[in-house]
């Protein structure tokens, strides 16, 4: 989904985050590596925002941040979901195909019977 | 997962932190660019150019992550006090008896520094309740307020009243100038009854008196100036807030209330704010007359136009740029100019040059309370800081007792992976839950104990009128006391428990913390130290509390020279019912014949000023032949006696004769003199038989010497007095009459049938007292029994202490070294010689804290020497007894740990270890 100016709209990446830490930690290059692999390219134009949204999203509480190394041996910062991150990814994927559902009902319809 | 690093925290850290994420990022960004083809500049330039604002991105993560970590630290301190708190409640559910024990000696300890300080900061310290008391000017002797002088002399301690309607209050740097009398006794009648228990305390004002010390109406209005011009005319009364609502139920329509005040009708005005008691500190005033009111309110002795009547007290109101000593030296100098004018020779204008008139700052009030007892409370004040001291060396044996038993319990905690700050925190929660409690505790401790000390004070049943409330200086004071004891009593055992060696504590348990040798005397050094000082500050305390006894002792039953048991004091306010002159000795020859045909009477007079009635006469004399060397040698305290004096009184006759009926009016003046007189003027020669001149033109003849004694006080030293016969009156008519009366059974049971004789003699005579002498005297030294009683308070709780923390450590000591007594009883030793093993370890650390205490209690009873009478303050006696009580107190402590060491049985003590 895109914003006016044709970025991400932010509550999306935060969902993209979440998910994308849902199999383990990972450090932040390999979070935008997954999104811009599951999506195609489509989504993150700019990797620069993915960085404020991890952030953001530490600062709430939602994912917890530990230093460790990378596969090449160097050091990174990864992150986790926590507990509260985790029942956020559950709520938005509720809500997310709630939405989506309505709308997709709303667009597939054929003809309006007012009553 | 991979092994992590500690998070950092700090700004620089922060940023670090950032910086290396993002740098990860673009590297491997770049090296995935490279891997796909591009050349490295190119793939550089193209991560950057997929990033997009590097600097915006780094801010903005930099700011929610100091975010982040204030939260966090805030979250994780109030999470780490919670825990503290829930840990130390805990500790003190587990261990209740030395939680206690800590929490009551802390309430104990602040609430008795609370409460002395709450006395010292009423009497010495707190500022009158009025406009900006700083500026207030006081001139005349604070001392002096509970006389009323007469004097042919001029004085610069009291005023008359000529002299303050003639003073120049802005001559003198002062915007305002008002002046305070005491009154005589009064009557207030409402609706004709008067329903007074006592006699309402009043003080005579000028009517701008209240303008300025700057005290409003509660209701009503207080006096204003012009007042005072109409003398005579001013019928208006102001009552205290106390007063209203003792008296009048707090009712508001008393303001335009007539009522009956000494028999002239006064109106009542004003109600004064609750909380002013008049500027005197120590005794509260109920009602205040216009100064112009004097005459009318005792018009037998009016005193406004008499320049002889030195009665007043002035207080002025510094002018803003007026400095103290700008105005002391200007109102002394107008006051001596107004004397100079007023002399009536000569030799008074030249006495006026030499007087000192005394002006001092007048912020904290007058009092004659601050200076009785100034001394007494530093020093209890110092007695009672030093029990502080005392607690707080028991409390932080007792907690450091604790941290010794919970080595195990740290040293687990260490290794687990607690910080030693947090331990050290941990244990200063606990230090100061305990101090909170205390401190709470203390404050209502102090309430009672400062009720207490006011009714001690005060000597008789009443408290003693002082305004003790916690105030904030008072509540500031504890506040820092508990603090002080948190540092002194927390910081003590935390640190020495951080200091635990994790492997050496869980392998040992415990001896890490209490030292590796072997012999008691290393073990628990700390410990032990604090005993030895306890018992050194308690002997201090031990001895000044026997020294004061030995002191009050020699008081109570030392030689007066009277017949101390046997005597009772009458007060008969004779010349409010005209009793004067010759009716007035008449009066007292004839209640002395009725009071002598009483049962149970042995003998009866009467004199002018009493014996610990509180009055005093001073006159001029002339011995012939003797050399005035000081302005003194001509002067001395008389008082004008009726017949038999000598012999009713007990005193003894040392030469000569006593009074008789025959001394009477159209006799040749006869007088008897004190020992101290004879031998100041006479040396070794009798005096019998010569004239001396008595006053400025009366002459007598002596006719006796008797022995010296204690008629006004039992603290000071003997004055010259002489005797003049009430009847012949050389020196004038006696204007008030005491009666003496000798009984031979106990006096209290004859106070009844005395009132009932002077009713006999006129109903309507008022009685103003009729006491025992022994109760008198009892009264008079209320200050040296409250000093005695609250030292003795003190040392024997510094005494119960010191004997509590000598029972902890050797119980310590004894339960440390169960093995090696096992081992001991093992191997055959004695009980006896077990148990003297442990008392003498004991008595070492006695030994320790008394040749430390020894001479700090020789300096410290030297501070207190003033207070002590026929005591010397390194009375034998009392160290002996002291050192005794100390000793035995130390070896009681230890008995029950060396009891417990003999029994320890030998398998038992060999598995302990």
């Amino acid at each position: 989904m895109l914003d006016p100016e044709g970025g991400l709209v932010r509550g999306t990446l935060d969902v993209l985050i979440l998910k994308a830490l849902s199999w383990g930690p990972r450090h932040g290059y390999a979070v935008a590596e997954w999104i811009r692999t599951v999506t195609d390219e489509q989504l993150l134009v700019e990797e620069g925002p993915l960085y404020t949204a991890l952030h953001r999203l530490e600062k709430r509480g939602w994912l917890v941040a530990e230093w460790g190394y990378s596969d090449n041996n160097r050091k990174a910062k990864y992150y986790q979901l926590s507990r509260s991150g985790r029942q956020q990814l559950k709520a938005e994927i509720t809500g997310w195909e709630r939405y989506a559902g309505a709308v997709t009902k709303a667009l597939a319809a054929v003809r309006s019977s007012p009553a | 997962m991979r092994p992590t690093i500690r998070t950092r925290f700090g700004r620089r850290s922060i940023a670090t932190d950032v910086d290396d994420e993002l740098a990860f990022h673009l590297d491997m960004r770049t090296r995935h660019l490279i891997d796909a083809g591009l050349d490295p500049a190119r793939a550089r330039a193209e991560a950057h150019r997929r990033f997009g604002d590097l600097g915006e991105v780094r801010d903005s993560c930099m700011t929610l992550d100091e975010g982040r970590i204030r939260t966090m630290n805030r979250v994780s301190f109030l999470q780490d006090f919670r825990q503290d708190l829930t840990w130390a409640a805990r500790v003190f559910r587990r261990t209740p008896m030395v939680s206690g024990v800590v929490i009551a000696t802390l309430a104990l300890g602040i609430g008795a520094n609370t409460a002395i300080f709450g006395l010292v900061n009423a009497v010495l310290l707190r500022e009158l309740p009025v406009r900006a008391p700083d500026e207030l000017v006081i001139a005349g002797d604070p001392t002096r307020t509970s006389s009323m002088g007469f004097d042919s002399n001029p004085r610069g301690d009291l005023f008359n009243f000529t002299t303050y309607r003639q003073l120049d209050a802005t001559a003198v740097g002062l915007s305002g100038l008002a002046a305070t009398g005491r009154t005589e006794r009064l009557d207030l009648r409402i609706d004709g009854v008067n329903r007074d228990q006592a006699p309402p305390r009043g003080r005579m004002v000028s009517a701008n008196y209240f303008q300025v010390l700057g005290v409003g109406a509660f209701l009503g209005r207080t006096f204003i100036p012009g007042d005072e011009d109409m003398v005579g005319g001013a019928p208006v009364l102001t009552i205290s807030h106390g007063y209203w609502l003792r008296r009048f139920g707090g009712d508001s329509s008393v303001i335009g209330r007539d009522v009956l005040l000494n028999d002239a009708k006064f109106t009542i005005i004003g109600v004064t704010p609750p909380g002013f008691r008049g500027e005197i500190v120590g005794q509260e005033i109920e009602l205040w007359v216009p100064l112009a009111m004097q005459g009318v309110l005792w018009p037998n002795t009016p005193v406004l136009d008499d320049t002889q009547a030195y009665w007043l007290l002035l207080l002025g109101r510094r002018l803003p740029g007026a400095s103290l000593e700008q105005v002391r030296s200007a109102l002394a100098e107008g006051v001596r100019g107004l004397l100079t004018t007023q002399a009536a020779t000569p030799a008074q204008a030249a006495q006026v040059r030499d007087l000192t008139v005394e002006v001092s700052a007048g912020a904290r009030g007058l009092s004659r309370v601050r200076s009785t007892y100034r001394a007494p409370l530093l020093i209890l004040m110092a007695g009672v800081a030093l029990l502080l001291l005392i607690i707080c060396a028991n409390v932080a044996n007792i907690l450091l007792a604790r941290a010794v038993a919970r080595t195990r319990e740290m040293s687990v905690r260490l290794a687990i992976g607690a910080g030693r700050g947090r331990l050290i925190r941990q244990l200063l929660t606990e230090s100061f839950l305990l101090s909170l409690l205390g401190a709470g505790a203390g404050l209502v401790v102090s309430r009672w104990m400062s009720r207490m000390l006011l009714v001690m004070a005060a000597g008789g049943g009443s408290e003693l009128p002082l305004d003790t409330t916690i105030g904030l200086p008072a509540l500031a004071f504890t506040m820092v006391l508990s603090l002080t004891a948190v540092v002194v009593f927390g910081v003590t055992p935390a640190l020495r428990a951080s200091r635990v060696v994790v492997a050496t504590a869980m392998r040992a348990s415990g001896k890490a913390l209490t030292g590796a040798g072997s012999g008691m005397g290393q073990r628990n050094p700390l410990g032990r130290l604090l005993i030895a000082g306890q018992v050194a500050l308690s002997l201090i305390l031990v001895v000044g509390a026997t020294l004061l006894v030995r002191s009050l002792q020699h008081l109570q039953q030392g030689d007066t020279g009277l017949a101390r048991e046997q005597l009772v004091i009458v007060d008969v306010d004779a010349t409010a019912r005209g009793y004067t002159e010759t009716r007035l000795t008449a009066l007292a020859v004839s209640l002395r014949a009725r009071l002598l045909g009483m049962p149970g009477v042995t003998g009866a007079s009467f004199t002018e000023n009493g014996i610990f009635t509180g009055t005093e006469s001073i006159s001029n004399l002339a011995v012939p032949g003797f050399e005035m060397r000081e302005r003194t040698d001509s002067l001395s305290y008389y008082d004008q006696v009726g017949p038999a004096f000598v012999a009713a009184t007990g005193a003894r006759l040392r030469r000569g004769r006593d009074f008789n009926e025959q001394d009477a009016e159209g006799t040749s003046p006869v007088v008897l003199l004190n020992e101290s007189f004879a031998r100041h003027y006479f040396k070794d020669q009798s005096p019998i038989g010569t004239t001396i001149r008595l006053g400025d033109s009366a002459s007598a003849e002596v006719v006796g010497v008797v022995a010296d004694v204690k008629d006004h006080s039992l603290t000071g030293s003997a004055r010259k007095r002489f005797y003049v016969s009430y009847l012949q009156h050389p020196l004038g008519y006696a204007g008030l009459l005491r009666l003496v009366i000798r009984t031979s059974g106990d006096p209290a049971l004859l106070i009844q049938p005395i009132r009932a004789a002077i009713a006999a003699e006129n109903a309507d005579l008022p009685i103003r007292s009729v006491d025992p002498l022994a109760r008198l005297m009892r009264q008079s030294i209320a200050e040296e029994r409250l000093l005695a009683n609250l030292a003795i308070v003190f040392a024997g709780t510094a005494l119960l202490l010191a004997a509590i923390g000598l029972y902890g450590v050797m119980s310590y000591a004894v339960s440390r070294r169960s093995g090696e007594i096992g081992l001991r009883v093992a191997l055959g030793a004695q009980r006896a010689t077990l148990v003297a093993m442990v008392l003498r370890d004991a008595l070492v650390l006695v030994a320790i804290g008394i040749t430390v205490g020894v001479p700090l209690t020789l300096g410290a009873s030297r501070i207190i020497r003033n207070q002590l009478h026929g005591v010397a303050p390194t009375d034998p006696v009392a160290f002996g007894v002291a050192l005794a009580v100390l000793a035995l107190g130390a070896l009681l402590a230890a008995l029950v740990p060396a009891i417990r060491a003999s029994r320890v049985a030998p398998v038992v003590a060999l598995r302990a270890e």
